[in-house]
């Protein structure tokens, strides 16, 4: 395994992407069959060996090792599935497990409706005005997580902005990022934040695919903007609905900047995603905890990973748009 | 008539909250910048400061170490940049348009790194990172995910739908397979590789676990692990620490400004992503 061999230098799958040209003219009198064969293979390689240095090999090694006991001092010995159900009989993997799928719930929904009153609101607008509202609802997609988390951090102070909006209800002071209740919403918000830009502008491409005539007749058959919207765009646009419901669960479900740099997982693991449960116990120093964080990783991201081979399958079959 | 302005009223409170949804906290955080600390943190809720004051801008960037991370940052997403439009749009090129021995073979392994999670091969990338001597080194912030299966399947896209007869003028005048790629292939590709390396760029720029794994040496320390420690460090000093994140995002927006009209096209692009 690449993995095993420990080569100081990583600037041979780079250097040989980069002599491809003259390694290609020295062969230019080989036959037409066997250039192809060596022009293709060069020009994948760097590709090829990087993918098995840092994303096949590590996982190959992961699955190794979710197998056997690993110290410092002896060598390796096979436990089986010890480590496994080490981590199915773990309270904490379910209860991060519970918090995944809640922030998920909480983050994915509002998004995707947010994105799709958004992008049908856009849509009505004159060209100028929608591509300047297209790139101001795309700019919170590319700021960091960290940065999202500092904002929302100061925005949740005691005497924050939050608590100052609270108030103007009547309700108030809440410790927002405090209290096992409010600490997960709290989280979710940047989480829609961060996420409805890239989801509005996909939406707002499908439905420009949708003609003009459906709604012009269903104008005529007097139909107001909730009647288009459900008995037009949502069925026209059920298959980008579908993908984005599902990556943005995926995705969702994998969330861990926020809550580790928000409330550190806490109070009482409220806000301890799958991912973070990983996290800490990999960075915990107890025995075995690297073996039985890599699990962990092994047997969430498996069938996320089916998941996401799924959506793959289903939106490289079929049609994104059904118009 | 009297409809129809009431539409327009609509849209335009409408379109007042799209902008203010979006760009609040942002703003939010560019002025608590400008606060001073009596100020920053104050009921009843005010969102220009009463005084103007640049101060925390100017401290944060007289700050060695918060320069140092912002440039150490900016080099390395760049390089960064550059090393996967390469290699990923090279491979997209071969699998595109040349035919060699068990490429459905090689395509299915390039294809299924899109669907391994980061965190399922966190721990053991950095193992493998560890054991190839790398930590504290630029490259492990590099080289470890220049070669990015999502970037080269969207660049696949891109190349397969090119005339073939272009290549095949190309090959009769006795052009090279790396020469149809540099002279014809990439001075097109302007739209898709403007659109990838953003997406590049602001990977990079944006990470926070990776580096906090690997960098301990504080030359190296990235501009997320920075404001991280920050935070953790300095978290009360909330008008210094606002005025770090707002420049640590400027280079961002600023980006997504200048390439807007191929960042909106380029989600049309590339159909899903």
């Amino acid at each position: 395994m690449s993995v095993m061999n420990p080569t100081q230098e990583l600037v041979p799958p780079l250097a040989a992407g980069a002599a491809t040209p003259r390694s290609r003219r020295a062969d230019t009198r080989a036959p037409k069959h066997l250039r192809s064969n060596l022009t293709g293979y060069l020009m994948i390689a760097p590709m090829v060996i990087l993918l098995s240095i840092f994303v096949i090999g590590p996982l190959g090694y992961a699955f190794y090792l979710s197998g056997f006991q690993i110290n410092f001092y002896q060598a390796p010995k096979f436990v089986g599935l010890q480590f496994y159900r080490f981590v199915l009989t773990d309270d904490d993997f379910w209860s991060s497990l519970a918090v995944g799928l809640k922030f998920a719930l909480m983050v994915v929904p509002t998004a995707l409706v947010l994105s799709l009153l958004l992008a049908s609101f856009i849509k009505t607008l004159t060209k100028r005005a929608s591509g300047t509202l297209k790139t101001i609802v795309y700019v919170p997609a590319v700021v960091s997580p960290v940065v999202a988390s500092v904002i929302f951090l100061f925005i949740y102070q005691d005497e924050g902005f939050a608590n100052w909006f609270v108030g103007l209800f009547g309700s108030g002071p809440v410790a927002w990022l405090n209290s096992p209740v409010s600490a997960l919403p709290a989280i979710a918000v940047p989480g829609v934040w961060l996420a409805f830009g890239v989801s509005t502008l996909i939406l707002l491409a499908g439905l420009l695919d949708i003609p003009d005539s459906y709604y012009e007749s269903a104008e005529l058959d007097g139909a107001n903007f909730l009647q288009k919207l459900w008995y037009i765009t949502i069925p026209l646009l059920k298959n980008v609905l579908l993908y984005l419901l599902v990556t943005g669960f995926t995705l969702a479900i994998q969330e861990y900047q926020l809550p580790l740099i928000m409330t550190q997982g806490g109070p009482v693991q409220a806000t301890t995603t799958p991912s973070l449960y990983i996290f800490k116990n990999f960075r915990d120093q107890t025995p075995f905890s690297t073996s039985f964080s890599l699990t962990a990783a092994l047997l969430l991201f498996v069938v996320l990973g089916a998941v996401s081979i799924l959506i793959f399958r289903l939106v490289s079959s079929d049609k994104a748009i059904d118009a | 008539m009297k409809q129809n302005s009431g539409a327009r009223g609509l849209s335009v409170v409408l379109v007042a909250l799209i902008i203010l949804t979006s760009l609040f906290p942002l703003a939010w955080m560019t002025m608590a910048g400008f606060k001073g600390k009596s100020e920053v943190l104050r009921t009843p809720f005010q969102f220009f400061p009463d005084v103007w004051n640049a101060k925390n801008y100017v401290d944060i960037m007289h700050d060695p170490a918060f320069v140092r991370a912002m440039l150490v940052t900016f080099a390395g997403a760049v390089a960064f940049t550059v090393a996967s439009l390469f290699v990923n749009s090279l491979a997209a090129y071969a699998f595109a348009r040349l035919d060699f021995a068990f490429k459905g073979f090689w395509w299915v392994f390039c294809i299924v790194p899109m669907f391994v999670p980061a965190m399922a091969i966190l721990v053991t990338s950095f193992m493998v990172v560890a054991r190839l001597g790398m930590l504290n080194t630029m490259g492990v912030l590099i080289i470890p995910g220049v070669a990015s299966a999502i970037q080269m399947f969207f660049l696949r896209q891109f190349y397969l739908n090119f005339p073939m007869a272009v290549e095949e003028a190309a090959q009769i005048d006795g052009a090279s397979r790396w020469k149809i790629f540099t002279r014809i292939f990439l001075p097109q590709s302007k739209a898709p590789f403007v659109v990838v390396g953003i997406a590049s760029f602001l990977a990079y720029w944006n990470s926070y676990v990776w580096p906090v794994l690997t960098i301990t040496d504080p030359n190296l320390t990235q501009i997320m692990q920075y404001l991280g420690n920050f935070r953790s460090d300095r978290g009360n000093e909330w008008g210094l620490l606002m005025a770090g994140a707002t420049l640590a995002a400027l280079p961002t927006v600023i980006l997504v400004l200048i390439f807007q009209r191929y960042i909106v096209n380029g989600v049309r692009l590339g159909g899903m992503k």
